[in-house]
């Protein structure tokens, strides 16, 4: 790539005037996005600012409880001894029983802290700090940055001098930063549950952040009493702070100084970082990035495929061709002459019997004709029952016959 | 590389990857359009054969209707009697469940294809397939197939096995590619052969999945015991074309 993104610096008094105009942009805003990496380092990272905390290794246990045993109708959970109290006699020290303790009481000595690889920590850092200069990430992430003229937002180092608080919001104010602000402080809502009641009453959302580099710089002090901004030194980079909740794009506001310092802090890919002993910025996983280039060159397509046909044979339904005529035409174009011959017969059949009903004499010579058919049927059964007769009077006297020869 | 403005004398450059892509895309859809025009002249001769192999199967079948009615009439005339060839074909319906059955019959059952209750399935006359149907006699019914009983199974409850698939019978081209080397290329040519178990009868049988037929409308009689018992398995041959009828 021979092109590199530029960046602007702003003036502080003055969100219209650009002091340093092209300003290439550091080598780790290039790093490729990895939000597992974010996520992984997140979650085990947010764990280290825990402080141990513990049941009372004795609650629920001060009793001389025993077990009844069997045989007394109750079940075998230990009971408080004694007597001339209600307690007595109740059940205790099960996780079950009331008053009893918990089960797998809490120690102080649980494993608080994760240790995470610095490799990891570095990746993460580093991909936390590209993310800020993507503008969807960082409008993804819920902050209101529709008004500021650039994001990564670089501006002259004079705001590392501001002393007022004043002096502050009116810079964030010119430079579009005091909608993210207003956002912080319109949502600011009492938490719910107890955590209230214990040093945690509201919950606040994040800001811009403040990056600086110059270690003596007043603007921490003018910064902090404006909701919702954090200012952090550009040597002390927080992936805690850079991708609060795990999740990438944070809207980071940096001095000049400390966005030039980036590329010492992390290297180049072409020279590895001098501060971070031996690290490497994380290399992308595709060099070209351009799909539709890649699909479309000439080494690919010589040897694509054609096109398969996405028409699986089972997705069709099935019409039944006895009732859906579309559907029997399709199988068999021959029913269509069938059902015409059907349809024409049926109609003669009616003409035919129209006429007969119409025509008198014809009724009559039908008339004349079925009853000549059962006239013949009738002679028919007649000799049929007369000759079963004859066999059987010839049967039985032959019957007789022998037995009045014995 | 962006496509410059339009100017009074200088030509429009257009990206050598679009101009690559619109060609290849041209020579795409004519390729489609030329196979298109082949199918539809293709299917257009198909049809007229399908057509004429059905007028040519209905006058078989009036014509094998008309003879055995004369000849029935001719033995009458003569005093003597016409006895029709025995069915070369039979149509199985398995009427029991899969509960409690003995290995073997259940073995027989799935040779037969008939898996699962009111399974139907035809089978070719013989030695072997007697034998094997007189070994799940009490489980199914069977008997002489109409022509009329074969043609609306395979029409309504018509599946192809296909790669081990249950494929409905939708077109044609279903049965071309599975059979056309057999020279069944159409759903009356399957039917036909079918109804007279001709040379592929096996193929042709094959190549359908047993058909699921619901319970019977009216229901049965008596599937403990045997039809001639006023009961319901075993033979009831050409009585069984009343029972699919009512299943269907």
């Amino acid at each position: 790539m021979t092109s590199v993104p530029l960046v602007s610096v702003f003036s502080a008094d003055d969100s219209t005037k650009v002091t340093a105009k092209h300003i290439p942009l550091p080598a780790v805003f290039q790093t490729p996005i990895r939000p597992d990496i974010v996520s992984f380092v997140h979650t085990n990272i947010a764990k280290n600012r825990r402080q141990a905390h513990a049941v009372n290794p004795q609650a629920g246990m001060q009793h001389s409880a025993e077990s009844w045993g069997t045989g007394r109708a109750v079940a075998r959970i230990p009971r408080v001894s004694g007597s001339g109290t209600h307690r007595s006699g109740q059940a205790a020290f099960g996780n079950q029983c009331r008053k009893g303790r918990m089960s797998l009481p809490i120690k102080v000595w649980r494993r608080w802290h994760r240790r995470v690889n610095i490799k990891q920590k570095r990746h993460a850092a580093a991909t936390a700090v590209a993310a800020t200069g993507i503008v969807p990430l960082v409008l993804a992430r819920g902050h209101r940055i529709s008004q500021v003229p650039q994001i990564p937002l670089v501006v002259e180092d004079k705001i590392e001098s501001y002393e007022k608080t004043t002096d502050a919001l009116n810079f964030l104010k010119r430079f579009g930063a005091f909608e993210d602000v207003q956002k912080v402080v319109s949502t600011k809502v009492v938490r719910a549950g107890i955590s209230k009641q214990r040093g945690k009453k509201y919950r606040v959302r994040k800001g811009p952040l403040v990056v600086y580099f110059n270690e003596n710089a007043k603007l921490l002090k003018a910064f902090r009493n404006v909701p919702g901004v954090e200012v952090v030194n550009v040597t002390r980079l927080n992936l805690l702070q850079l991708a609060p909740g795990g999740q990438l794009g944070r809207f980071v506001i940096w001095t000049q100084s400390a966005f030039a310092h980036l590329d010492k802090l992390f290297g180049t890919y072409r020279y590895a970082s001098v501060l971070k002993d031996g690290y490497q910025l994380l290399r992308p996983l595709l060099t070209n990035p351009d799909l539709a280039r890649i699909i479309n060159s000439n080494q690919v397509q010589e040897k694509v495929q054609p096109a398969k046909t996405t028409k699986v044979l089972h997705e069709v339904q099935k019409k039944n061709p006895l009732k859906n005529t579309k559907a029997m035409d399709r199988l068999n174009p021959y029913a269509k002459k069938q059902r015409a011959a059907a349809t024409a017969a049926i109609k003669a059949n009616t003409k035919g019997t129209k006429k007969i009903k119409k025509n008198k004499a014809l009724k009559k010579a039908s008339r004349a004709a079925f009853n000549k058919v059962s006239a013949a049927l009738n002679d028919a059964t007649k000799a049929a029952v007369q000759e079963e007769q004859d066999i059987k009077v010839k049967y039985f006297s032959v019957q007789k016959g022998a037995a009045q020869a014995e | 590389m962006s496509q410059k403005k339009p100017q009074m004398q200088v030509e429009q450059k257009v990206p050598e990857n679009i101009v690559k892509k619109n060609a290849r895309d041209t020579k795409l859809r004519e390729a489609v359009a030329k196979r298109r025009t082949e199918r539809l002249a293709a299917n257009k001769t198909r049809r007229a054969q399908w057509e004429k192999n059905a007028q040519a199967y209905d006058n078989e079948y009036k014509a094998a209707d008309k003879s055995l009615v004369d000849s029935l009439r001719k033995a009458k005339s003569e005093g003597g009697f016409y006895v029709p060839a025995e069915s070369k074909l039979i149509l199985v319906v398995r009427i029991r469940g899969i509960n409690t059955l003995n290995p073997q019959v259940r073995q027989t059952l799935r040779l037969l294809k008939l898996r699962q209750l009111h399974n139907a399935a035809f089978v070719r006359v013989n030695k072997a397939t007697i034998e094997m149907i007189r070994k799940v006699e009490p489980y199914v019914t069977y008997g002489y197939p109409s022509r009329a009983v074969i043609k609306n199974l395979i029409y309504k409850r018509g599946y192809a096995k296909i790669n081990g698939q249950r494929i409905p019978l939708t077109n044609n081209n279903i049965i071309e590619q599975q059979l056309g080397k057999v020279g069944i290329h159409s759903i009356e040519d399957l039917v036909h052969e079918i109804v007279t178990v001709g040379a592929h009868f096996k193929e042709a049988n094959r190549f359908l999945w047993a058909f699921k037929l619901r319970g019977p409308r009216g229901g049965f009689i008596a599937k403990r015991r045997s039809f001639i018992n006023q009961g319901d398995w075993g033979n009831r041959e050409d009585l069984i074309n009343d029972l699919v009828k009512r299943m269907i």
